[in-house]
């Protein structure tokens, strides 16, 4: 939805509106168990059999208990835990096998069939639009502050209201509706979130009441880029997937609070369109996912239907820290499935039925976290490297990146469909009870307050299932678009069909993979 | 919804149980506001404060979700009946994440900053472990609900106690009568390896030997593995009777390839519901179990003979006759566990009223008023069963369900007698300083 009002929260991504745009600036054990026993315990009568771990010295969790308090890193500590058969264990029993041979079929077999097809047959088909209605962007501002007082309500409730993060109202309408939820909504409809976010009235009101120009009073240099949003984005991904107790109330108020003030602060300062396109990563992230919508809004205010992804196609080129913000979004995800399955956990010797807790893995998190943007990036770059020498292309490196990273979007929005589904679904519910009451007083704002959260609705071998091929439909879907938008691109870098489809035959390999990936990370054994 | 005292009167509303729970934490919120001075003037009006460390989030959450429907259905009861000590009844939900070294903080967190009166419902042991310290360290008497022999094995600490759930080294010696009896005398076990798993591992055997049965092998299988075929064929094949269990994701295709194994003749099957417990027992996969023995610490089916105490605590937590949740029949309960938190908060009531007890004043009073109990009749504040409690080990023990998988369902076959699950007590925790 974008559109030309003085407030649009910019596209955002200047590089990337086909008409306004200015191009390129520059992620149950059981509770049975016993602490250890005080003396060795009898013999067993039977020799152990070959295989049999030696597992951990119980012995001296006794003696650990008798240590001064501070001395007791429970970590260490013999920890029966309680895994759980979780859903996850459904999931085992099923074919996945077929399907991740069947998801790298699919992607390959898009590839093959787009390079086959007429060259403009498929540019054609993407331009098509369905024109809609047009409406004006006055509201934008007065949904803005109500979007911003609804904020300010929920910062009071994690403050104040219930300590309990399926209760209060805060961590479920952060991690579940808003993160969860509206990037889906983004992904379908469109750029909601310049209308929803909670800065730009705030901002329009505050910058009128002092008088200061929409540029605010500094400027913010070319080279910076994306770079501030790609530090701040990592510090979200850190504190959702690395941090103790990102559900606890009072401590996402806090962080929440902190950054809407650092976030209104440098709006005054820079300009609100000017930090929306640089700093405020959940705009960046969603304006990016909302170029995959099938919904777009015109200079007139004119709204349309397109095809998914075609918005993506009349993109510019995305400078180096605008691939890093894309790269570190959908790793990010992609490191939140990889970090709770039996495999890393190994890697790292944690016994994933006895897992220590978020706590216990913050240094190993913080560094698969680095990892795999790293590695994301670099199997990208090499890709890119690939493709362009296979079609002999002497363009820069960094304009193909750019152009082909779009790719990427659909992808992300897959992982994201596929990772959160189940928390949207039951955590959803505990939204719309918790909303009801958002400050634990007894109210019944929406009548929701009692509702049953039904939480078998994801529940059993049948809810698996199709939990399941929802989840590896949007993952093989989502790559099989990305394949072409990619194809889309690869005709712009190169208008020959042969060039064209060598340029684009490594990026397709790294797709095979990943989406390989993406269905064993949904298959694999994992904790919880 | 409150009355003058601020906080609600369950036994004048309709509140769902999670209202209960959840409104009652409402003050936990505002007391942590500055100028809180609500109960200043009024303490013997002002509301009883339980903190209860929930697994609300991590590898918990399942248990949790189950733990804390137990825990407002039995606060909600407390409160209609007039409280504790004319009080009413609030809890404070604070999540450990599944998490120890969050645990230690969350109870940090209820001693100093919500002032709670005691600490309750934790279920996983490592974070009972964890937390443990920190509850003697801030001398806030800490009632968990984990199963765990930690408690029994007197090396935590006096404020720890675990007087609603029997310790897993009862619960493994209980068994043993039985098995011996009725399924076999060879046994050979197949466990995780890992301390659960050597649980079942170290008590078992000495039990079984008692009953002149014997443990002719030991399976550990590494907790990461996934597929079991390669280890079937070191179960001798003079076994009797199997004794599984498996925890973790991987449980399903572990029974469904035992299935594959032995086809139509198999040994015995003897689990523990730990296994599968909140999973229907029809799920595809587990066909192999009909037939086989589960212990359940409290039956997850209803039963032709449930006590009318037993019937009113189920209506009250709200699990079908399939132990799921009403309304929602695929929400399978953690029935054999999530009783405990029931029981125990009866017994923090029983014992408060005992020691008279009125505010954070009187914890030493609680703590020597808890040991000083010694039994639990069956009732409706013990749907479980009786119980007879160990104030020096600060354990209780009581009755075990052996339950056969007949019909799609659990039909409890035997239960056992209190003295079948009695050990020599290792410790005296009433001999460590208050």
């Amino acid at each position: 939805m974008d559109s030309s009002s003085p407030f649009t929260p910019p596209s955002v991504l200047p590089d990337i509106s086909p008409t306004r745009g200015e191009i390129m600036l520059p992620s149950s054990p059981s509770p049975i168990s016993s602490v250890a026993r005080e003396a060795p315990a009898e013999k067993s009568p039977i020799s152990p059999l070959e295989g049999e771990m030696s597992g951990r010295t119980e012995g001296g969790a006794v003696e650990c208990c008798r240590l001064p308090l501070a001395l007791l890193p429970a970590a260490l500590l013999p920890t029966p835990a309680f895994a759980h058969a979780s859903d996850r264990g459904h999931v085992l029993l099923l074919p996945t096998g077929y399907y991740l041979v069947g998801g790298a079929f699919a992607v390959a077999v898009s590839f093959l069939a787009l390079a086959l097809l007429p060259a403009d047959w498929l540019d054609r088909f993407w331009r098509r639009r369905l024109p809609l209605f047009a409406f004006s962007d006055r509201a934008r501002i007065a949904i803005s502050l109500i979007s911003f007082a609804g904020f300010a309500i929920l910062i009071v409730a994690g403050l104040f209201g219930s300590r309990d993060p399926l209760s209060n109202p805060l961590p479920l309408v952060v991690w579940t509706l808003l993160w969860a939820g509206v990037t889906l909504l983004q992904g379908v409809f469109g750029d909601l979130w310049s209308w929803l976010n909670p800065w730009c009235g705030p901002w329009r009101l505050a910058s009128r009441l002092l008088g200061t120009s929409d540029e605010g009073f500094w400027r913010l240099p070319r080279w910076l880029g994306f770079w501030p949003s790609v530090i701040l984005f990592f510090a979200f991904a850190w504190f959702e997937l690395i941090d103790p107790a990102p559900d606890d109330p009072a401590r996402l108020a806090l962080a929440a609070g902190v950054y809407w003030l650092f976030t209104f602060a440098a709006m005054l300062a820079f300009g609100y369109r000017s930090w929306s396109r640089s700093g405020e990563f959940l705009t960046i992230f969603f304006s990016m996912v909302a170029r995959f919508a099938p919904v777009e809004r015109d200079e007139k205010g004119r709204l349309g239907l397109c095809w998914p992804g075609a918005k993506l196609l009349a993109a510019e080129p995305l400078p180096p820290s605008g691939i890093a913000f894309l790269l570190l979004a959908l790793s990010s995800v992609s490191f939140d499935g990889l970090s709770k399955t039996f495999f890393w956990l190994g890697l790292f010797g944690i016994n994933p039925l006895e897992f220590p807790g978020r706590t216990a893995v913050i240094g190993s998190g913080t560094f698969g976290l680095v990892l795999t943007f790293l590695l994301l990036a670099a199997v990208f770059l090499l890709a890119v490297t690939l493709g362009q020498r296979l079609a002999g292309s002497d363009q820069p490196l960094g304009q193909a990146a750019g152009l082909l990273v779009w790719s990427i979007v659909p992808i992300a929005l897959a992982y994201h469909v596929a990772h959160y589904l189940t928390a949207l679904l039951v955590d959803g519910q505990y939204a719309m009870a918790a909303l009801s009451d958002p400050f634990a007083l007894g109210w019944n704002l929406f009548g929701t307050a009692d509702m049953q959260v039904e939480a078998g609705i994801v529940a059993g071998a049948e809810s698996a299932w199709w939990l399941w091929n929802a989840q590896a439909g949007a993952i093989i879907s989502g790559h099989v678009l990305a394949v072409l938008v990619a194809h889309g691109f690869a005709w712009r870098l190169h208008p020959q069909p042969a060039r064209a489809a060598l340029n684009q035959f490594p990026l397709t390999l790294l797709m095979i993979a990943y989406t390989v990936f993406g269905l064993w990370l949904l298959a694999t054994p994992t904790v919880g | 919804m409150t009355d003058k005292n601020g906080f609600f009167d369950l036994s004048k509303t309709t509140l769902s149980r999670r209202t209960a729970l959840k409104g009652l934490a409402a003050g936990a919120g505002l007391a942590v506001a500055p100028g809180f001075v609500r109960y200043s003037q009024a303490q013997s009006s002002a509301p009883i404060k339980i903190g209860f460390q929930s697994h609300r989030t991590g590898i918990g959450a399942a248990y949790g979700r189950w733990y804390e429907k137990t825990t407002a259905a039995a606060v909600k009861a407390i409160n209609a009946a007039g409280g504790i000590n004319g009080r009413q009844v609030e809890v404070i939900i604070e999540d450990d994440g599944t998490d120890p070294g969050r645990g230690a903080e969350v109870v940090g967190k209820f001693a100093t900053q919500h002032k709670t009166d005691i600490v309750f419902g934790t279920l996983f042991s490592h974070v009972v472990i964890g937390s443990a310290p920190a509850a003697g360290e801030a001398k806030i008497p800490y009632f968990v609900v984990s199963e765990g022999h930690h408690v029994a094995s007197t090396k935590l600490n006096r404020y720890v106690f675990q007087p609603g759930i029997t310790d897993v080294k009862s619960q493994i010696q209980s068994m043993a009568p039985w098995i011996a009896a009725n399924a076999g005398k060879k046994v050979t076990q197949i466990f995780p390896d890992f301390a659960f798993g050597y649980d079942h591992r170290d008590y078992l055997p000495p039990a079984l030997k008692a009953q002149g049965a014997e443990v002719i092998a030991q399976i550990a299988i590494p907790p990461t593995e996934s597929s079991f075929t390669k280890y079937f064929p070191q179960i001798p094949a003079e076994t009797e009777v199997i004794y599984h269990v498996m925890v973790g994701p991987a449980v399903l295709t572990f029974v469904k390839e035992l299935g594959e194994f032995y086809g139509s003749n198999r040994p015995q099957l003897f689990g523990f519901i730990d296994s599968l417990e909140a999973v229907d027992i029809n799920s595809p996969g587990l066909e192999f179990l009909d037939g086989s023995h589960f212990w359940e610490g409290s039956p997850r089916y209803a039963q032709p003979d449930d006590s009318a105490a037993q019937k009113a605590y189920r209506a009250a937590v709200g699990i079908d006759d399939n132990g799921a949740a009403v309304g929602d029949p695929k929400d399978v309960s953690t029935a054999a566990h999530m009783f405990g938190c029931w029981e125990t908060l009866y017994v923090v009531k029983k014992a408060m009223e005992d020691a008279g007890y009125k505010g954070p004043e009187d914890r030493a009073k609680l703590v020597e008023a808890t040991e000083a109990l010694t039994a639990f009749a069956e009732g409706p504040e013990h749907p479980q069963g009786p119980k007879t409690f160990n104030g020096k080990i600060h354990q209780c023990f009581g009755i075990q369900n052996i339950s056969k998988v007949e019909g799609g369902k659990l039909k409890v076959v035997h239960k056992t007698k209190i003295e079948d699950g009695l050990y020599e007590a290792e410790g005296d925790y009433t001999k460590q300083a208050l």
